[in-house]
C-alpha cells in the first residue's frame, strides 16, 4: 500500500519513462492505455491485490513478461548467492569470534576484533571493485561478472560468485565474529562452564558441549536479520557485477515505476524477512532448552 | 580523356534534373567530393557512378580528418568462431514497434534490417532498398526494393511488406515510437507498394533528407512481414539479416548464428555465432571487456571508461557523431527575455578547454545551433563563437545587468552533466552571475515531458542531453519552432520557422547549406539555447580481433566482417 502510494505520487508515468522523454505524446497514451496506467489509483491496486490473491502478480509494464517469471528469477539468483555468501561467513564468523574469545585481550582478540571492524565500515561496493581489481584484472582468476552463462555447471556457478561473495564475506565478517566473541565470553564466564572444567573435562569438549551452544544463541538472531539484507539489499553489488538478482529488479522497478514488478518483489522480500525471522526463532528454541521447556512449567 | 567525358555525359543524360545539379555543384568546387558521394546517395546516384564521376570531376577533399573512424584492425579475421559483444542493457520490451533505447536498437539491427543503412560517416548505404529518388519537389520518394531477399522464417520481402511495415510506425493508433520521427513527415497509408520491387512515399511536406528517416536511424523501421505481431518479436526475432536467434534470455543477452541464405554476397558474416551480452551499468560493461569476459564494446564514454582509452590490449573506434547537450534560457523570462543576456552567457564559456576536459578532446566544438560539424550540410564557414569574457560584460551591462544576477539552473545527474553545469557555474562567476545547481534525478527532471509539467521544458535555466540523430531536421524543429514539443527555451521566431521549413524542403546540398548558414547565424544572434559540444561515439575492441568492427553514433554495431585472430 505504501510503495503503491509513494510511487503513484511520484512525479512521472510509467508510459513515459519507458519511451523516452522525446516519444511522440501519442505513443505514450497509447501505451498507458494498454497498461491500464491511466485508470483510477483505486482501481488499479484493487486490480492488482485481487490478481495476487489468485496467484496472478501481472504482468511488468517494463518489459511485459509476466512479474512471477521476473521475481522467480530474481529471487533464484539472490537466493544462490545469499546461499554462497552464508557458506563462507558463517563458519568463518563464528570460528573468528570463538577464537578471538577465547585469547580475549590478546594480540589475536585484537586482530579479529579490529580487522573484523574494519572490513565491515568499508561499504561492499568498495570491496567490490577492490576485488575485482585484485582478482579479475590484476591475477585474472575469477570473472569480472556474477553471471554464468546458461546451462553451466554448478561449479562454474560457483566460480562466478565466488567474488560477489567475498565481498558480503568481508561486510558480514566483522558482525557476526562480534556477536560470537560476545557471546562466548559470557559463556566462558558462567556457572556452568566453571563447572564443567572442574569436572575434569577437557578444554575442547568444554566449548564444543557447553560454550559453543550458548555463545551460538545471540549468533543466529544477528544471522537472521542479515538474510533479508542478503536477499534484497544487494543493488550495489549486482550492479556492479551485473548479476540478476531481487536488488536490481527493485531499482529498476522503482525507476521506472513498474508497479506491478514493484509491488511483487518488495512483497517477496517482506516475505523473506518474516520467514527468516520465524527460522532464527525455531533455531533459537532448539538450541536453547530453557525456552522449549519453559511453557511447560 | 574522351572516353572518361562521354561517360560523364552518359551519366548526366540518364540523371534527373537534381543529380544533374549535384555534379554542377562538385565540378564548380562549391562542394567536396566526399560531400558529392555522400549527398550523392541520398538522392539515389548508384555507387559506382557516384565514384566514377567524384574521380572524373571531383575537387579538393574534404581535408579535415577527425575521428579516427571504425577499426581496420590489424590481422586478418578467421572466419568461424564466436564474438562477444557487450552493449547495453534494452531497457524495455524488445518489440520493434515500441523500442526506444540505444540497448533495444542495437539489438534491433542485428536480425532485422532497414531500407538503407546510415554508417559512421553518415553515408547512406543501400540495403533492403536498392536505390531511391524524389520527384522534382521532394514530395514524393521512389523506393527500389532488393529482390530475391526472404526473411529467417523463408517468406520472401516484398514491397508490400516495406508500405505495411512504414504505415504501421506511421500511424498514430499504434503508437509507435517511430511517431517522433515520422509526425509531420509521413502519415499512415502513405507509403504504397506500387508494385512488388517498388514503394512510393507521399509526404506531408517536401523533405530532402526523407532517405535517412527511413534508415537505421530510425531504428524502429526494421522491415517486418505485412501481417507481423510485432508483440511477438522476441520469440523469433525475424528478420532478413545476415544474423538469425539462437538463444535469448531476458536481460542477459542474445546469441544469434549466421544467416546461411542471407542475399548480401559481399558481406557475409564471418563468425559463426554472434554472442551479444547486455549489462545494466557502464562500470560493468568496461570491465567486461578489460577482462576479457567480451570482444567487443558498443559504446562507452570518457567518463565511465577513462581507463580504456590508453588500455594496451584494446582498439579505441572514434565516431564523429551529434550528440550533445542543450543549455536553454527562456526568452519569454527574466532575466533572459533580452537576447544580449543570453548572448553574454555563450561568449562565457571556453569550449575548447570544456571539451578537453569533459572528453579528453574527444568532441567538436559547437556553435550554439543544431548543426553539429559532423552534419554535410552544415556551413562550416560560419564563425566559431569563443570565450570573450570582456564583451560579455559589455553586453550585460547594455542590458542593465551589470551587477550580475542569480538564477537557478535545474538538470539530472547522468552522463557528463553535473561536471558541465559545474563548468558553467564557474564561467558564470567571472560576471558576478549567480547559477544555483537543483540536480535531480530524470525523472523529476523530464517529468511528464509536456509543458507545465516538466522541468525540462518549464525552467528558466537548464541542461537536457539529446542523442545522436543522422540529419538535423528534428533537432532544429522540436527544440526550437514555434510549435515544437521539446522548446524549452520557449524560442518563437517566424523567421526562424521559415527557415527550418526552406532547410526541410531543399533537395541539393548548396540550398541546404544556405538555409543552413542563415539559421546558423540567426540562432548565434538569438541564442536561445548554448551548444558548447558534440561529443564522438566511442567503441572498443580487444586488440585480438580482425577485420572491421562498425559502430554507429546512433548505437547500432555490426561485426559481420570481424572475427578473432587466433
Amino acid at each position: 500500500m505504501i510503495i503503491f502510494t509513494a510511487t503513484t505520487i511520484l512525479p512521472g508515468d510509467p508510459a513515459r519513462r519507458i519511451l523516452g522523454n522525446t516519444a511522440d505524446q501519442r505513443a505514450v497514451d497509447v501505451l498507458n492505455e494498454e497498461l491500464g496506467t491511466n485508470r483510477n489509483p483505486f482501481v488499479q491496486y484493487v486490480d492488482w491485490i485481487g490478481g495476487a490473491l489468485t496467484g496472478d502478480l501481472g504482468e511488468s509494464y517494463r518489459t511485459r513478461r509476466p512479474v512471477s517469471e521476473m521475481v522467480g528469477n530474481g529471487l533464484e539468483n539472490s537466493a544462490k548467492l545469499a546461499a554462497l555468501a552464508f557458506l563462507l561467513v558463517v563458519p568463518l564468523g563464528i570460528l573468528g569470534g570463538v577464537a578471538a574469545a577465547l585469547r580475549e585481550g590478546r594480540l589475536r582478540d585484537r586482530v579479529i576484533s579490529v580487522g573484523g571492524l574494519s572490513a565491515t565500515a568499508i561499504p561492499e561496493f568498495v570491496w567490490a571493485v577492490l576485488v575485482i581489481l585484485v582478482f579479475a584484472l590484476w591475477l585474472d582468476v575469477l570473472p569480472v561478472t556474477a553471471q554464468a552463462p546458461g546451462g553451466a555447471s554448478i561449479v562454474t556457478q560457483v566460480e562466478y560468485l565466488l567474488l560477489p561473495a567475498l565481498c558480503l564475506v568481508f561486510v558480514l565478517f566483522g558482525y557476526i565474529s562480534r556477536m560470537a566473541r560476545a557471546g562466548t565470553i559470557e559463556a566462558l564466564d558462567a556457572d556452568y562452564t566453571r563447572t564443567a572444567v572442574l569436572k575434569g573435562l577437557p578444554q575442547r569438549t568444554v566449548i564444543r558441549r557447553h560454550v559453543l551452544r550458548n555463545a551460538l544463541l545471540p549468533t543466529i538472531a544477528v544471522i537472521a536479520t542479515q538474510a533479508g539484507y542478503l536477499i534484497g539489499g544487494l543493488v550495489a553489488i549486482e550492479l556492479i557485477f551485473n548479476y540478476q538478482g531481487i536488488g536490481l529488479l527493485l531499482l529498476r522497478g522503482a525507476q521506472s515505476k513498474d508497479l506491478p514488478l514493484l509491488e511483487s518483489a518488495v512483497l517477496v522480500v517482506g516475505i523473506i524477512y518474516v520467514v527468516a525471522t520465524l527460522l532464527a526463532d525455531i533455531l533459537y528454541s532448539l538450541l536453547n532448552p530453557r525456552i522449549r521447556l519453559g511453557g511447560a512449567q | 580523356m574522351d572516353e572518361t567525358l562521354r561517360r560523364v555525359d552518359e551519366i548526366r543524360k540518364s540523371s534527373s534534373e537534381l543529380e544533374n545539379h549535384l555534379i554542377d555543384e562538385l565540378v564548380a568546387g562549391k562542394i567536396t567530393r566526399r560531400d558529392f558521394i555522400r549527398r550523392g546517395a541520398v538522392v539515389g546516384l548508384s555507387l559506382s557512378s557516384l565514384s566514377f564521376i567524384a574521380a572524373a570531376c571531383g575537387g579538393d577533399d574534404d581535408g579535415a580528418a577527425t575521428g579516427t573512424g571504425n577499426g581496420e584492425t590489424t590481422g586478418q579475421a578467421q572466419g568461424g568462431g564466436t564474438l562477444r559483444t557487450g552493449i547495453i542493457a534494452p531497457a524495455g520490451d524488445l518489440d520493434p514497434k515500441t523500442v526506444a533505447d540505444e540497448g533495444g536498437l542495437a539489438v534491433l539491427g542485428q536480425s532485422g534490417e532497414y531500407l538503407t543503412w546510415s554508417d559512421e560517416d553518415l553515408m547512406l548505404q543501400p540495403r533492403l532498398a536498392e536505390s531511391w529518388e524524389p520527384n522534382e519537389d521532394g514530395s514524393v520518394w521512389t523506393f527500389a526494393i532488393r529482390q530475391g531477399v526472404t526473411f529467417h522464417d523463408g517468406r520472401p520481402l516484398t514491397a508490400e511488406d516495406v508500405a505495411a511495415t512504414m504505415n504501421t510506425l506511421a500511424d498514430p493508433d499504434v503508437g509507435s515510437n517511430a511517431l517522433s520521427v515520422f509526425g509531420g513527415v509521413l502519415s499512415t497509408g502513405n507509403a504504397r507498394a506500387v508494385d512488388d520491387a517498388t514503394v512510393e512515399f507521399t509526404l506531408d511536406a517536401p523533405n530532402g533528407n526523407f532517405p535517412y528517416l527511413v534508415s537505421s536511424d530510425n531504428y524502429n523501421a526494421i522491415i517486418l512481414p505485412a501481417d507481423y505481431d510485432t508483440t511477438q518479436w522476441t520469440t523469433d526475432f525475424l528478420g532478413t539479416g545476415p544474423w538469425m536467434l539462437d538463444t535469448y534470455t531476458p536481460e542477459v543477452g542474445v546469441t544469434y548464428v549466421k544467416n546461411p541464405d542471407y542475399w548480401d554476397q559481399g558481406r557475409q558474416p564471418l563468425p559463426d555465432t554472434n554472442e551479444t551480452k547486455f549489462y545494466a551499468e557502464e562500470q560493468a560493461r568496461v570491465l567486461a571487456i578489460q577482462g576479457g569476459e567480451i570482444d567487443v564494446l558498443s559504446n562507452f564514454s570518457v567518463a565511465g571508461g577513462g581507463a580504456l582509452l590508453n588500455d594496451p590490449n584494446l582498439t579505441i573506434l572514434e565516431i564523429r557523431a551529434s550528440q550533445h547537450r542543450q543549455i536553454h534560457m527562456r526568452t519569454d523570462r527574466e532575466p533572459f527575455t533580452d537576447k544580449r543576456v543570453r548572448q553574454a552567457m555563450g561568449l562565457l564559456l571556453d569550449r575548447q578547454a570544456i571539451v578537453d576536459g569533459l572528453f579528453e578532446g574527444r568532441a567538436d566544438l559547437g556553435n550554439d545551433s543544431p548543426f553539429a560539424p559532423a552534419f554535410p550540410s552544415t556551413d562550416t564557414t560560419v564563425e566559431q563563437r569563443e570565450q570573450n569574457v570582456e564583451q560579455a560584460r559589455a553586453l550585460l551591462a547594455e542590458a542593465g545587468m551589470e551587477g550580475g544576477f542569480e538564477i537557478e539552473l535545474r538538470t539530472w545527474d547522468g552522463f557528463e552533466i553535473p561536471d558541465l553545469a559545474a563548468l558553467l557555474q564557474d564561467a558564470a562567476q567571472q560576471v558576478g552571475i549567480t547559477v544555483r545547481l537543483n540536480i535531480t534525478d530524470p525523472g523529476t527532471y523530464y517529468g511528464d515531458a509536456v509543458y507545465g509539467q516538466s522541468p525540462w521544458l518549464d525552467s528558466t535555466f537548464g541542461i537536457t542531453d539529446y542523442g545522436h540523430r543522422g540529419v538535423p531536421n528534428v533537432l532544429l524543429t522540436a527544440p526550437l519552432t514555434s510549435k515544437g514539443p521539446w522548446n524549452s527555451a520557449h524560442f518563437k521566431n517566424s523567421t526562424y520557422d521559415g527557415l527550418v521549413a526552406d532547410y526541410a524542403a531543399a533537395l541539393d546540398l548548396d540550398s541546404q547549406r544556405t538555409a543552413a548558414r542563415e539559421i546558423q547565424e540567426l540562432l548565434l544572434d538569438e541564442s536561445p539555447l548554448l551548444i558548447p559540444y558534440f561529443y564522438f561515439h566511442l567503441g572498443a575492441t580487444r586488440s585480438n580481433v580482425g577485420g572491421t568492427v562498425e559502430v554507429t553514433g546512433m548505437g547500432h554495431f555490426d561485426v559481420n566482417q570481424a572475427g578473432l585472430t587466433g
